[in-house]
């Protein structure tokens, strides 16, 4: 009896020690973490090692205090696998704020789903999930993950802060591999140098940070691995299924994907004869490619299926050909095989598609891409091509491409180039007014506004997806007029390779003007008011507008007889480092002219500048809503 | 026997008759006119319209000693447009649950295609079907149709195969396109009973029913010695139902839920019946209730004695005297201590006294282990069970649980009846939040009494109160007080958990277009959240010298835009509650100035009964402006013919509480 006592302390001793390795009292944490805060990455080791081509092992073993309902999603671990890796091992504990143990993991709590994207019809991913779903604050989690990867075409990036309000007492990244096989690495804001160590032909190389503070995003912030510290690291050689290639140089990696794609662009012969037909008349390349883009708009869409390597390799032509869709890789393969066949060259091309920040760092060659397009080099130019659009004007990139780098895929291998930059003189915006204020206040306008480039992505969109029913419940509802009626819309798009959307609109706003007494006030800006209001603070990081754009409005409305002006607002000349600003009223007869000019400048600028732009922008703000005062003459 | 003859006759008759208007589709071979390029007058904006889709479900014998559902479903789309596209991308849940299974069987579809003047069609092929397991008992079928362009027509049809006899697959009559010919049939053997409920404000084209008898074989597959078999020989009902040329479903501002409104069909099983052995399977709600209270994972804690609350109750109850006092501490202990991890299901997902270990729970755990607490101190306490607005209403009449998805409390406290939600940290004593006034709820008691729930009933009553004078160095000085209605009160709280109140009055301060200054903001009764919050804050309004100032008096408090933006309207409008906005504003002329112009006061009325008043009044005496402007609705929920005139109610006050007041500099200087 007593010999059993004393195992059981013995035991309860040994787990007490295990559970104790690291005290998650939240009493520890640094006073400096918990500002801003939601949650504390209390501490983190993870190493990767490369065993061979085809064998990785990714441990990681991590901990989150959770201060607040925000940092909640910090304690639910996610993992995704696929048919290339596989989830070895799973261990969590919960702790409570004192650090005491409440719960461990049992592995039937782990959910397994399937993970397929949103835009995908079916692809291999799925996701194991574990939520405590602690409620009492604060609490920590922590968990214990082992994967294995059958492959080494990419390896995992080092974030030491998965967004802002995180701080980090201490995090490590370990790369473990064999002293001869080579691995690249990219910091960003490390101090220092990394420690390397070599042991019996195993190399390893360490990064480790602590006691860093939770970020807070600031209005136009550079992007996110400026602001925290984050290592990138790349194979050399690598390999995937039975394809091998070289990352270290773009050349190099260009190769393998060029491997990928190679051999797949033959054509059926209905659609070899379908091109010839359609191609006989053309008297110029960029006529023919134009051509055959409004072929493929007509005749494919897309559909994305990513299985097994197929998330990296494009279906053959004559699948899309069969089928009439395929994903980004297949559609643009389709493309660049019906080109080839009237004899024109062109570049599968990979990219970072998405929002201004979604950019590839060239100096650091890796897979770093989600979308493919097609770059076809004509005389004096180059023609991109959008193959996943049925709508996309022939040519155009938008900021879903454009502005960026991207790699084309040669026979020679990998080549960084940039896409299509669209600047201020392209991204314009051209409104004119003219109209007649009733002696109610109502007005009667027809408004026509030509969109250009970038200025016209939201509505091509609007004017392409939607009814026109539903074009016109928008109208009705965004317009920022209290109570309007649209009496006539029509659009008109041109399709180029800078597009252009014309709007005309008549519009009829019931009080429009307000009316007090003899009084009439009149906001001269009808449709284009900044809702841009920001305030002054300590700016820590740099400025980036990453759009740049023109806006000309001119309006022109007559007034109701009998009135005269009692208070018109002075001319305004904004002249900046972000942009300049130009409004002015007049009045010639009976008529109320109005101009606004604004030109915005993209760039980057120092914090110092935050000021100043606070200023900008806040005086926009109020000469866009600058009234006139009318007043009845016979009174 | 002449009776009999004439009977019969009299229903040839009635079906000739019938055969005169179009009363079947048929899915007939495609033509080339079929496929060109049309605008269908339903709506000629439509990417894509549903030709026909016809189902059919039949219950059949199974292998299993039991029966099986088979639903059957054709659909013939027409593809318009680019936009249309989606349509050809189908997914098919099938759900397990042990034994029982869903099987998906004769999946075919077309992609028919106008090609040169010639009708060409594409098959699915099988390969091209994809199988996601989405959790352990769903599944989807997923593919996509081949050769999809503008123009195309679809055909798909399929089979499901169902030992859910309580998955009787449900129709709706109308989706995101328009469908030309819907048509359900359900043929339903007597031996089964089922709840039709169907809802919606379209007619139907057919609505008939004819007997019919059919034989049913069972196999007992599981049996241990040799298979056992019996044979049913039974009257079948066919019921059909169709509905002709309907249009897409809207969403409009201000629909609770446009579920609400749409044209479907839904089935509950209700009863076994002869030659089965009959059995009830829907009850009705005092059974319902009956059992729920008796049910582990809802009531039976209730009745307990559940004397390990007493720990928590005893100090709480410490010096309470009334009924209303205690259940008030009870109240606020559980609103201030618990988490709320989201709602769906009127079961309890934990038993009480784990969640009282834990201080987390679905907002059926905490008003449910409300409910204990408050019966525990001898209290009289009932859970009530209701849907929330987004999720739709219920059947008064059908005691359907899984319709209904929030749980409150219900207490009786000095002989009054007040309704608690503990689950909101920001929710006070006595209030529930609008989403819960979605008419039809039940008292789960013994008696089980139906409470009917509008949010015409909830009055948002908000006051703001303005003053403006000269102080002593002559500056045009003055002060907000404003007390918002209480569920504007709840949301700012909400925010101000969120955020922090830098950020709320950071985000005021942007609201405010007038040229003023801001100072000594101060937000009151934060955290007294049986009360509206109170916000005050002082202001100085910069006058350079003008020879005269126009000025908004509201400053921004009053309607700056029309809530109702579209012209027209096909659903009731449903506001959260019914609203009563009042402004009041004391504003001394500003030191050398004499007022020019004054809005001129008005009161008008909504309609006849006065069920929306808005008036605006204002006067002045001794360089004293009085200024009162109310907006009064009695009702949050209006038809949509009433809608014409709320929009234009709402217009004028918009432009009313727009007006400027104009003062002039005084000509004599003193």
């Amino acid at each position: 009896m007593i010999r059993l006592s004393l195992i059981i302390v013995a035991i309860s001793a040994y787990c007490f020690t295990n559970a104790a390795d690291i005290d998650y009292n939240v009493k520890n944490i640094p006073k400096e973490l918990l500002q801003n805060a939601n949650a504390v990455k209390r501490n983190e080791k993870i190493s990767f090692e490369v065993h061979s081509l085809t064998s990785t092992t990714y441990k990681q073993k991590y901990a989150f205090t959770i201060l607040n309902e925000k940092g909640d999603r910090f304690a639910t671990f996610l993992e995704y696998y696929d048919k290339l890796n596989k989830i070895n091992s799973i261990e969590g504990s919960l702790y409570d704020g004192n650090g005491k143990l409440i719960k461990k993991l049992k592995s039937k709590e782990v959910i397994d789903l399937s993970a397929v994207d949103d835009i995908s019809l079916i692809d291999d991913n799925r996701k194991k999930v574990h939520s405590f779903h602690h409620k009492v604050y604060p609490y920590t989690v922590e968990y214990e993950v082992e994967i294995k990867y059958y492959h080494t075409f990419y390896f995992p990036t080092w974030v030491t802060q998965e967004d802002e309000f995180v701080a980090v007492e201490n995090s490590s990244f370990t790369i473990i591999h064999p002293e001869q096989y080579k691995v690249r690495y990219h910091q960003f804001n490390y101090k220092g140098e990394p420690k390397e160590s070599t042991e019996k032909n195993i190399k390893s190389i360490t990064w480790n940070i602590s006691n860093t503070k939770a970020i807070k995003k600031e209005p136009y912030a550079p992007r996110w691995h400026e602001l925290t510290t984050m290592v990138k690291v790349a194979p050399t050689d690598f390999q995937i299924e039975n394809y091998k290639g070289d990352m270290s140089s773009w050349k190099e990696f260009g190769k393998f994907m060029y491997d990928l794609t190679k051999g797949r662009d033959v054509l059926p012969d209905n659609i070899k004869q379908q091109v010839k037909i359609l191609t006989a008349q053309a008297t110029s390349d960029v006529e023919k490619i134009s051509i055959l883009y409004h072929f493929l708009q007509k005749n494919t869409r897309y559909i994305s299926i990513q299985l097994g390597l197929g998330g990296w390799q494009p279906f053959e032509a004559t699948y899309v050909a069969k089928k009439g869709y395929g994903d980004c890789k297949a559609l643009s393969n389709y493309m660049y095989s019906l080109l080839k066949e009237v004899g024109i060259k062109s570049h599968y091309a990979l990219i970072k598609a998405g929002a201004f920040d979604n950019m590839i760092m060239p100096e650091f060659p890796s897979n770093q891409f989600n979308h493919a397009i097609l770059c076809v080099p004509v005389k004096n130019d180059t023609i991109w091509l959008e193959c996943t659009s049925q709508t996309n004007p022939f040519g155009y990139m938008g900021d879903f491409t454009g502005n960026r780098k991207a790699l084309l895929i040669t026979e020679e291998g990998g080549v960084v180039v940039n896409t299509k930059n669209y600047l201020k003189e392209d991204n314009l915006q051209i409104r004119k007014a003219v109209g007649k204020i009733i002696e109610d206040g109502s007005l009667q306008t027809s408004i026509e506004t030509k969109y250009f480039s970038m200025q016209q992505d939201q509505l091509h969109k609007l004017i392409n997806f939607l009814s026109k029913d539903k074009v016109k419940e928008i109208l009705q509802a965004d317009l920022g007029l209290p109570t309007y009626n649209i009496d006539h819309f029509k659009y008109t798009e041109k399709k180029n390779i800078k597009p252009e959307i014309q709007e005309d609109l008549e519009l009829y706003v019931a009080n429009y003007a307000t009316i007090t007494g003899k009084r009439l006030f009149i906001t001269p800006n009808l449709l284009n008011k900044s809702t841009n209001k920001i305030s002054s603070e300590d700016r820590v990081h740099d400025l980036c507008i990453n759009y740049a754009y023109k806006d000309v409005d001119t309006i022109e409305y007559q007034i109701p007889a009998g009135y005269k002006t009692e208070s018109v607002p002075q001319d305004i000349a904004l002249v900046t480092k972000f942009g300049i600003y130009n409004s002015s009223i007049k009045f010639i007869e009976d008529k109320l002219i109005y101009t606004r000019t604004r030109e915005q400048y993209s760039g980057r600028f120092s914090n110092k500048d935050y000021n100043d732009l606070v200023a900008y922008y806040n005086e926009i703000y109020k000469a866009d809503r600058n009234k006139i005062v009318l007043v009845k003459s016979d009174q | 026997m002449k009776k009999l003859t004439a009977s019969v006759c009299m229903l040839i008759c009635i079906s000739v008759a019938y055969a005169q208007k179009n009363t079947n589709y048929k899915f007939s071979k495609l033509t080339r006119e079929d496929l060109k390029a049309k605008v269908y007058s339903i709506d000629s904006n439509a990417n894509a319209v549903i030709l026909a889709e016809v189902g059919e479900s039949h219950f059949v014998g199974n292998t299993k000693g039991w029966f099986s559902l088979s639903f059957k479903k054709r659909t013939r789309i027409h593809i318009l447009n680019k936009n249309g596209y989606n349509q050809a991308d189908i997914e098919i849940p099938l759900w397990t649950s042990g034994s029982a299974i869903e099987k998906l069987e004769e999946l075919k579809a077309i992609t028919y295609n106008l090609d040169n003047g010639t009708v060409t069609e594409t098959k699915l092929e099988k390969n091209n079907v994809f199988t996601e397991k989405k959790s352990k008992n769903l599944t989807l079928k997923k593919f996509t149709l081949p050769n999809v362009k503008e123009g195309s027509i679809i055909d798909i049809e399929y089979i499901i195969n169902s030992d859910f006899l309580q998955n009787l697959q449900p129709w709706s009559y109308q989706g995101s396109i328009p469908r030309l010919w819907s048509e359900y049939n359900v043929f339903m053997p007597e031996f089964f009973e089922y709840a039709f409920l169907s809802q919606g404000m379209q007619l139907y084209f057919i609505n008939e029913r004819k007997d019919n008898s059919n034989v049913f074989n069972v196999v007992d597959g599981n049996s241990t010695s040799a298979s056992e078999r019996f044979t049913l020989n039974a009257k079948v009902t066919h019921h059909r139902w169709v509905m002709k040329d309907m249009p897409a479903l809207k969403e409009e501002s201000y629909t609770s839920s446009i579920e609400n409104y749409t044209s479907k069909i839904d089935f509950q099983l209700s009863a076994f019946r002869h030659p089965l052995k009959y059995k009830n399977i829907m009850s009705n709600w005092v059974e319902v209730a009956t059992k729920l209270l008796d049910d582990e994972d809802f009531g039976k804690n209730l009745s307990t004695n559940n004397s390990w609350l007493s720990e928590v109750i005893k100090p709480l109850l410490e010096g309470a005297h009334t009924e209303t006092e205690k259940a008030k501490r009870i109240f606020d202990y559980v609103r201030q201590n618990f988490t709320s991890t989201g709602y769906g299901s009127i079961y309890i997902s934990q038993p009480l006294k784990n969640c009282l270990k834990t201080k987390s729970g679905r907002v059926s755990d905490i008003n449910m282990l409300l409910t204990a607490m408050l019966r525990y101190a001898n209290i009289q306490a009932e859970p009530i069970i209701l849907s929330t607005k987004s999720n739709g209403f219920t059947y008064p009449l059908y005691p359907l649980l899984n319709r209904f998805n929030y749980v409150v409390a219900l207490a009786e406290t000095d002989g009054k009846t007040i309704f608690l939600d503990a689950s909101r940290q920001n929710l006070g004593f006595g209030k529930l939040l609008p989403e819960c006034y979605n008419g039809h709820a039940r008292i789960i008691s013994k008696k089980v009494p139906a409470i009917e729930m509008y949010s015409d009933s909830l009055k948002e009553k908000k006051l703001t109160v303005i003053l403006i004078g000269n102080d002593e160095k002559g500056t045009w000085v003055g002060s907000i007080k404003q007390a918002p209605g209480y569920y504007e009160s709840y949301r700012i709280r909400n925010k101000i958990d969120d955020k922090g109140s830098d950020e709320f009055f950071k985000e005021l301060k942007k609201n405010i277009v007038s040229d003023i200054s801001i100072k000594n903001e101060k937000i009151d009764s934060l955290k007294k959240v049986d009360l509206p919050v109170e916000i005050t804050y002082d202001f100085a309004v910069n006058i350079n010298n003008e020879n005269i100032i126009y000025f908004n008096p509201l400053f921004g408090e009053g309607f700056q835009d029309n809530p109702f933006k579209s012209l027209e309207r096909f659903y009731p409008v449903e506001m959260p509650y019914a609203m009563d906005n009042t402004i009041i504003a004391t504003i001394e002329v500003p030191k050398g100035y004499e007022i020019d112009e004054l809005p001129k006061s008005i009161r008008v009325s909504l309609n006849e009964q006065k069920e929306g008043m808005f008036e605006y009044l204002a006067s002045h005496s001794n360089n004293i402006i009085s200024l009162r402007t109310r907006v009064h609705m009695t009702r949050a929920n209006f038809d949509p013919e009433e809608y014409e005139g709320l929009r234009e109610f709402f217009n004028m006050i918009v432009s009313k509480q727009k007006e400027q007041i104009v003062f002039k500099k005084k000509t004599t200087q003193p």
